[in-house]
């Protein structure tokens, strides 16, 4: 039923193969979201490794599973990040106590 | 009362700018409108042979700038609609030749003439497009439902946001409503939702644009044509009627209603 909506609603082949208007999209938000921000992807790499070091100072994180991503909706800009976070004990007291062991 | 000044630009190559701008400007004079076009694109000249005027030219946009002749011996009275003029660009000189701010005083004196000035901008983002841009009061992008076009015309609405056009309005040119039903191309919702400028028009792709071209007459004027009819609405729209859109954008109307009521994507 859902593969048949999804069908009617063009976004994948009757194959299961998404569209190719469906690609053409997906490829032109991030293109677009690129040149919007002019960051190039070494900056970008830099920029996500700064925020996972930054959060990671107070809650444990899943590196290789974080998110980092611009969106230009409607044009306006916005940093959106997804942390998945796998400990929240590790506090600043905590990091201390840790680190005089 | 001073005359609007409309610059047409789409940043990508071959996207159809010079037969929007013959449609626009022959669509509006047919409505009664004063109307100059003004090719900017120097050294490539073109809006001449579209509206089938190129046998008729003797002074250009270059020998007003310099001062070789007066404003209304360059400009060219339309065959058939009598509101309709053009300024031709130069074909033997290249962009360096003119400045925004010779552009900008050309414009500003069409301005006090005619009810619109529109002006047809080269491809690229370079000079060209700076003086193009640097008398407008408002722009009209024109794109194409494919990556490329889109992706340029994304970067034009930055650049023309900088020039202090900021609300750009977009034509979408060459839809073909077949491939967009089979998923292929995309769609009006998937181009305004990526580019986030409001939308002034969409044209199907027909053949009767190119036999129209071939013949140098504006396909605005073919009644029978469904292009025509696109453009038609656009002139209408421009003049600030408030036209509803052909059916092939009324399907674009149903998806976003369904998207408003969160059914649809």
């Amino acid at each position: 039923m859902f593969d048949f909506m999804s069908r009617i609603l063009g976004g994948k082949s009757r194959l299961g193969e998404p569209r190719s208007k469906s690609l053409a999209k997906e490829r032109l938000k991030l293109a677009l979201a690129c040149d919007r921000v002019e960051l190039s992807p070494q900056v970008f790499e830099g920029l996500r490794l700064d925020l996972a070091r930054a959060v990671s100072k107070y809650v444990e994180i899943d590196e290789a599973g974080m998110k980092v991503r611009f969106d230009s909706s409607d044009r306006r800009l916005s940093l959106v990040a997804s942390v998945p976070v796998v400990g929240t004990r590790r506090t600043g007291q905590a990091r201390r106590s840790k680190s005089r062991r | 009362m001073e005359g609007r000044v409309i610059v047409v630009t789409s940043g990508k190559g071959g996207v159809g700018k010079t037969t929007v701008v013959a449609n626009i400007g022959c669509g509006l004079a047919s409505r009664g409108k004063k109307v100059a076009l003004v090719d900017a694109d120097i050294g490539l000249r073109n809006l001449d042979v579209v509206l089938g005027l190129e046998n008729r030219i003797v002074y250009d946009i270059v020998h007003v700038i310099e001062g070789k002749c007066r404003l209304r011996q360059a400009l060219i009275r339309d065959k058939r609609v009598q509101t309709l003029f053009l300024m031709p660009a130069a074909q033997s000189r290249d962009k360096e030749a003119v400045q925004p701010d010779q552009m900008k005083q050309l414009t500003a004196s069409l301005a006090r003439e005619f009810d619109y000035v529109v002006i047809d901008c080269p491809a690229g983002i370079e000079r060209g497009f700076k003086n193009a841009v640097a008398g407008a009061d408002e722009a009209v992008i024109v794109t194409m439902p494919e990556v490329s076009a889109v992706r340029d015309a994304d970067r034009i609405v930055g650049l023309l946001e900088a020039q202090g056009l900021g609300d750009p309005r977009l034509v979408i040119n060459r839809l073909r409503p077949e491939m967009v039903k089979r998923g292929d191309m995309l769609d009006i919702d998937d181009v305004l939702d990526l580019l986030a400028i409001d939308l002034l028009g969409v044209v199907p792709d027909d053949e009767s644009v190119i036999t129209s071209t071939n013949r140098g007459e504006p396909v605005v004027l073919d009644g029978a044509s469904r292009a025509g009819e696109a453009f038609r609405r656009i002139a209408a729209r421009i003049d600030g009627e408030d036209v509803p859109f052909m059916s092939l954008e009324a399907q674009s109307m149903w998806s976003k209603f369904k998207r408003f009521i969160g059914v649809g994507r």
